[in-house]
């Protein structure tokens, strides 16, 4: 079956969106290591692939006139994982991409691909949701911007429409300079997430929380947010209640599913604890870089 | 449905593997581990899962370690491929390989091309690895015979050799201190 | 070499693997790297279903994919049932098909993707019929037969058969019914353990040559080179003359390659297409398809005195066979003779049944029985330990076998430092683990030690010694590396009879046109039993070039020595003949090289009616047993429950480490296999189906699951009188008390004892958390 399907490495996004709607059985190449494992195990067979390497600009990583950062959707992990022009809470991808499979994955697989696949259990998801970044399309019928929360729609399923590519993410400054904390808990090195959660914290000078943003993954067919619950942290310090209850409002929104990595019932409980880890080693992180020890130490660096 | 040899659909491909240029031609959907395997019979890299998830096809691909059965031939193209034959230079093993068998890491030997690999590639980038460097670069390897230990200590032996080799007035370049430095 | 009279010139050194360069520089060839002029890919069509009855084929889609040569079926194939110990199988499914996964049909093809294709287009009629897929429902009253026709098979005695078990032993020494009034304490407990996938990294492979004369040429992934051979012949009808088995570089095998895989499939295609035929299995097929380790659910009771002797026990044990017999009454057989451990108690009772399931065989895997009695041994003894208020490892020795003792069953064991592994191993833990930095916060940690005991010794083997006109030698056995190392260490034995350094002897790859006989690579019994083979053939070989020698130096073959290096002199002189000089004698006078060549059957002591009752107990004898401990330290999450492997420190009583390098290569394999056994690996089922046949679910340990620091403690105080140069095996031991070293040391960290491995963090979570749990498992609970 391999000698039928077709192979086109266009370096212009209009041919690679022609070949895209010339043909419903077509379908992009990034890094494949996920479309090609899944044609080797037998499940999909596309009639043409359009390899997405050649295009211009789309591997780079930019720092935006704002202070936002635009990720190209052909940036390898390991190049998101290295990069060190993120700010505050984009910091969240390059901590969710040092948690993705192994060396050899990094070197291949792509943001476009990952968000593209829109796994649940997968990294670059959750964080982008947790750091409200904005899914860049090219299509057919133009360009146009999706924020993360709308973009993921269900399990393995996103907002691009039928000959839609994404041709980058785009992570929005952070004014308040949050740190950063992925949470990853797996049943074995580099597996997919049983339980993860992205964490962006910043901290007053007094210990009061004073950004929040967590994300959580692999309990619903989507990363899940609770941003009124978040919210409800903000100005107060760190507590276990709060933590909880931030968990708690997590956990309502989930909807895990039994499989090999656990049972419905081990996500639930996972949650709100792999959340209150990620939330505190953020604020520990934050602390420890803004050296404002005095006083918010023992709330923000290990709650009671 | 059609299984016939559908010549129209593939795709002339020029490649380096090991360092000889090659003009081949690749089916669309074809991956480099069949391309290496069964169109130029280089059957060092091996087929362990087909799925990302074993590292025994790992080579490198411009200097960087991917797995050769996820990645399609044709995306190959002018660029450099890198097996374990081609660490060989005549009848004689690569530091990294040397390292391997002097240590007692190769045992059943079918992982053992993917973790050169993936160990080259280290020690090109990072001279002297502590073994949890090491353990991180080999993570996804699997390996069912060794347990793991005396590979990380075989690597950490070739580190130790290849700075030896340097410290003892090696002037060449990295890459040619590899390539010439094991003369006995 | 130097001119030092006695020091080894062969044996104790770590010398690197004579397949190493080949294997590292990436042109060693297993058998999916070769390939024939001319040649076909063949692909198999498995059941779908678990259980049901084949009412009929429709091959024609299959037969019209372009490039298909051959597709064969059952009705094609001599119309036999094989098998060892009871002839229940077939090559392709006949009339019934047993689990999802068996295979049904076979294609061969032009192209890889032309015989994938036609194998999805076999269209088999098939009727479902209720399946079992668990001990529960194999075992239930009412349950459906997984083999209705099982009276009309041939087999091995009656064993007990009953319903769905397929073969009952028992072993029953002293009185234990009248033993438990003595005791001071009694413990009982449920064990339960996972279905283990081998996971060698080298999928199931075949290449089959046909040529001209009728003669098929197999290179494969199999562990024996003669087994195969044989099978192949019984089902496909063909003398074995016809059959040429070679051994290629084989990537791992744990057990899993010792029956057939895919051969004699890929024969029957070679034999219709009259042309080569390549079947190379993917991961999954191979999952599917294959066998795994026998899950096991054993009832174990241990009383004892209130100062820790060992009063009394009892075990039942079940063991999960899956859709064939294959090897299990033999497994669960050596799980029984497992199931006291090395300690002494003098009224056992243990009794195993083998059961036949909807679900793939289940066959031998490195401890072959054994992992799985000791889990439940090991636990029991610890958790009689807290009950005592003792200390695990003193209660161990207290009770562990000497010198002089026997085995269950009666067994005189010679050769045993059962004390000295326990006390070697206390004494690196008392030095090393409290220099472990200290757990994570929230984590506990916990200590835990196994003892372990496996054997080394059984069945047939031989070999065959030459000198070379040059003076060097050539060795030939039936032996094939697996991975484990004997095409390195069988020629340092031969070497070391000779004063030779290891190069001097070169090994001829197996072939079973010119190999000696071998059995299985199997059971750790290669360097002992064959390595056994191999030193008497050379001993023999050494006594003509000594007489030899004595008559070129004039002199008695009394007075005569070997010096190192290739050479014999007159003791006490400087008067000496090289093997150069003695090779070229003998050329001339006897017109060929000087041979020596030795077959023996295992022949150790043998099992005692005097002392133990043993009934349908599959093996006629067997022996060598090798003894040790092992030690680790774990730390739990209590707020996830995940383990994280700290150090793990395993002892053995190895007799004499031949290759050190190698025996600890064995060792820290078999505890990283043994973890993934105890943490992470487990073949689920629903609804008859496997639900992770890949890496993908079904995890094993790589470099950062593994634990940084596995320390092989070799013990070579009770050298094996019989083995070579006191050798005895280690293949194995290792894997062995690794689950339940684990179990013990979570209940010292967290206070709750699993009885179930794996213990995945989940079922560690429920454990500590009190609550029964949920975690994905198949029915069998
Ligand atoms: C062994 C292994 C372990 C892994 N472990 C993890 C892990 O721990 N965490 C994790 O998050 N992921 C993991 N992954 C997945 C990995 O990150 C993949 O790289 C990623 O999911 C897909 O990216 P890719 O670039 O390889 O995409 P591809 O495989 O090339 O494509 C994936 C899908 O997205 C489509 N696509 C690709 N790019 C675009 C685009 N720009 N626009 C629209 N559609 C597009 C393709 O058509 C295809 O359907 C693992 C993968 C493997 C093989
Ligand atoms: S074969 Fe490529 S990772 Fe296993
Ligand atoms: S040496 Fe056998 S898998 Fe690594």
């Amino acid at each position: 079956m391999d000698h039928a399907m077709r192979f086109a490495e266009p370096d212009s996004i209009e041919e690679v969106l022609s070949l895209l709607a010339a043909d419903p059985e077509a379908r992009c190449l990034a890094g494949g290591a996920t479309l090609v494992a899944m044609m080797n195990a037998g499940l999909t067979a596309p009639s043409l692939l359009v390899s997405l390497r050649k295009l211009p600009g789309l591997a780079s990583i930019d720092p935006q006139a704002d202070g936002a950062v635009r990720v190209g959707a052909m940036a390898r992990h390991a190049t998101v994982a290295a990069h060190d022009g993120f700010a505050g809470a984009q910091a969240i991808l390059a901590a969710a991409a040092r948690r993705i499979g192994h060396p050899a994955i990094r070197t291949m697989g792509t943001i476009g691909g990952s968000i593209s696949h829109a796994d649940p259990s997968a990294d670059y998801p959750t964080a982008i949701t947790a750091a409200d970044a904005v899914v860049e399309i090219a299509g057919p019928e133009g360009a146009r911007a999706v924020p993360a929360d709308e973009f993921f729609v269900d399990w393995l399923e996103t907002a691009l429409a039928p000959g839609e590519i994404v041709t980058g993410v785009v992570v929005p400054p952070d004014a308040t300079d949050a740190a950063v904390h992925y949470e990853k808990f797996t049943r074995a090195d580099g597996d997919f997430a049983t339980v993860a959660a992205a964490a962006c914290v910043a901290l007053a000078e007094d210990g009061a929380v004073a950004a929040l943003r967590v994300a959580a993954g692999g309990v619903a067919p989507t990363p899940i947010r609770r941003r009124e619950a978040e919210a409800a942290l903000i100005g107060r310090p760190l507590t276990e209640d709060g933590l909880a209850a931030l968990g708690a409002a997590l956990a309502d929104l989930s909807d895990p599913i039994d499989d090999m990595r656990g049972s419905a019932d081990y996500r639930r409980r996972l949650l709100p604890r792999i959340v209150g880890r990620a939330v505190r080693r953020a604020a520990a992180a934050f602390t420890a870089r803004s050296g404002a020890r005095s006083g918010t130490g023992p709330q923000a660096g290990g709650v009671a | 449905m059609t299984a016939e040899l559908d010549e129209d659909a593939l795709v002339p491909l020029r490649v380096t593997v090991n360092g000889r240029a090659q003009a081949l031609a690749c089916g669309g959907g074809e991956t480099l581990l069949t391309l290496l395997r069964e169109r130029l019979g280089l059957t060092g890299a091996k087929r362990g899962c087909n799925q990302g998830l074993c590292g025994a096809c790992t080579v490198l691909l411009d200097g960087q370690p991917v797995r050769a059965c996820l990645t399609v031939a044709a995306t190959c193209a002018d660029r450099r491929v890198e097996t374990a034959e081609g660490l060989l230079r005549g009848a004689r093993l690569s530091p990294v390989q040397q390292a391997l068998v002097d240590g007692g890491a190769v045992q059943c030997g079918f992982c053992t091309p993917g973790m050169t690999m993936a160990l080259t590639a280290l020690l090109r980038a990072e001279p002297r690895p502590d073994a949890a460097r090491v353990r991180e670069a080999l993570s996804g390897h699997l390996c069912r015979c060794t347990g793991y230990v005396k590979i990380v200590e075989a690597a950490l032996a070739a580190a130790e050799a290849q700075a030896q080799k340097g410290a003892d007035g090696a002037a060449a370049g990295d890459a040619d201190a590899r390539a010439e430095g094991a003369a006995p | 070499m130097s001119a030092d009279g006695d020091a080894p010139t062969s044996v104790g050194l770590s010398s690197p693997r004579i397949d190493g360069a080949e294997k590292a520089g990436g042109k060693a060839k297993y058998a999916d790297d070769l390939s024939a002029p001319d040649m076909l890919y063949g692909a198999i069509a498995t059941s779908p279903i678990p259980a049901g009855r084949i009412l009929g084929y429709d091959l024609s889609e299959a037969r019209a994919v372009p490039g298909v040569v051959a597709v064969l079926t059952a009705e094609d194939l001599p119309q036999r049932r094989v098998g060892s110990f009871v002839k229940d199988e077939t090559t392709l499914a006949r009339g019934r098909v047993r689990y999802v996964g068996e295979p049904v049909a076979a294609v061969a093809a032009e192209t890889r993707e032309a015989a994938e294709l036609a194998a999805q287009l076999v269209l088999v009629d098939y009727e479902e019929t209720p399946a079992v897929c668990s001990l529960d429902e194999a075992l239930a009253a009412d349950a459906p037969r997984v083999h209705p026709e099982q009276a009309d098979y041939a087999r091995q005695g009656d064993a007990a058969a009953e319903g769905n078990v397929f073969w009952s032993a028992e072993i029953v020494e002293g009185d234990p019914d009248a033993a438990w009034a003595e005791c001071d304490v009694v413990v009982e407990e449920v064990y339960e353990t996972p279905a283990q996938y081998h996971a060698y990294m080298e999928p199931c492979s075949a290449l089959v040559e046909p040529d001209l004369g009728g003669r098929f040429t197999v290179r494969s992934a199999a562990q024996s080179i003669f087994y195969l051979q044989g099978r192949i012949s019984e089902e496909l009808d063909l003398p074995m003359a016809r059959i040429r088995c070679v051994a290629p570089r084989i990537g791992g095998g744990f057990g899993g390659k010792n029956g057939v895989n895919v051969q004699p499939i890929a024969v029957a295609l070679a034999r219709v297409a009259e042309r080569p035929v390549k079947i190379t299995l993917s991961r999954s097929q191979d999952i599917e398809m294959l066998r795994s380790r026998h899950p096991a659910r054993i009832r174990m009771k241990t009383g004892a005195k209130a100062d820790g002797t060992l009063v009394a026990r009892e075990a039942e044990l079940w063991f999960d066979a899956g859709a064939y017999v294959d090897e299990s009454p033999a497994v669960m057989s050596f799980g029984l003779l497992c199931s006291r451990g090395p300690y002494r108690c003098p009224n056992v009772r243990v009794r195993g049944h083998a059961v036949y399931t909807n679900k793939l065989k289940a066959g031998s895997f490195r401890g072959f029985g054994n992992p799985q009695a000791t889990f439940a041994s090991e636990s029991q003894l610890d958790a009689l330990a807290r009950r005592l208020g003792l200390d695990g490892l003193a209660l161990r020795r207290r009770n562990a076998m000497a010198p002089g003792d026997h085995w269950l069953g009666g067994q005189r064991v010679d050769a045993c430092a059962m004390r000295e592994c326990l006390d070697a191993l206390e004494a690196r833990m008392a030095a090393e683990v409290p220099a472990l930095p200290p757990p994570e916060e929230g984590w506990a940690r916990g200590v835990g030690v196994s003892g372990l005991s496996h054997i080394s010794g059984l069945m047939g083997t031989s070999a065959a010694v030459n000198l070379r006109s040059d003076g060097t030698v050539a060795l030939s056995t039936g032996v094939v590396d697996i991975g484990q190392g004997s095409d390195t260490v069988l020629p340092q034995i031969c070497a070391e009879a000779l004063r030779l350094p290891p190069e001097a002897v070169a090994y001829a790859a197996q072939d079973t046109d010119s190999s000696p006989y071998n059995w299985k690579t199997a059971a750790s019994r290669i360097t002992y039993t064959a390595g056994r083979a191999v030193m008497q053939a050379t001993v023999e070989m050494r006594q003509r070039i000594l007489e030899h020698a004595a008559e070129l130096l004039e002199c008695g073959v009394g007075d005569l020595e070997l010096a190192p290096g290739g050479a014999v002199r007159i003791a006490g002189s400087d008067r000496s003949v090289s093997f150069r000089e003695v090779a070229a004698r003998a050329f001339n006078r006897i017109g060929g090289p000087i041979m020596g060549q030795h077959a023996f059957a295992f022949d150790g002591p043998r099992f005692d009616p005097k002392r133990a009752a043993m009934s349908n107990f599959a093996f006629d004898n067997l022996g060598v047993y090798v003894f040790g401990a092992v030690g680790l330290v774990a730390d739990v999450d209590r707020e996830t429950g995940k383990i994280v492997v700290q150090k793990v420190w395993s002892a053995h009583d190895i007799g004499r480490a031949v290759n050190p390098q190698s025996a600890e290569g064995q060792v820290q394999g078999a505890v990283v296999q043994g973890l993934g056994y105890a943490l992470l690996e487990e073949l689920i089922w629903e609804d008859g189906r496997l639900a992770n046949p890949s890496f993908m679910d079904y995890k094993i340990p790589d470099g950062l699951d593994a634990p940084a620091a596995i320390t092989p403690i070799l013990v070579e105080d009770a050298p094996e009188e019989t083995g070579p140069f006191g050798a005895k095996g280690v293949g194995e031991a290792g894997i062995v008390g690794v689950a339940p070293a684990l179990a013990n040391a979570v209940a010292d960290a967290v206070g709750v004892r699993l009885t179930r491995i794996p213990m995945t963090s989940e079922r560690v979570l429920d454990a500590i958390e009190g609550r029964a749990s949920e975690a994905p498992a198949s029915r069998t609970a």
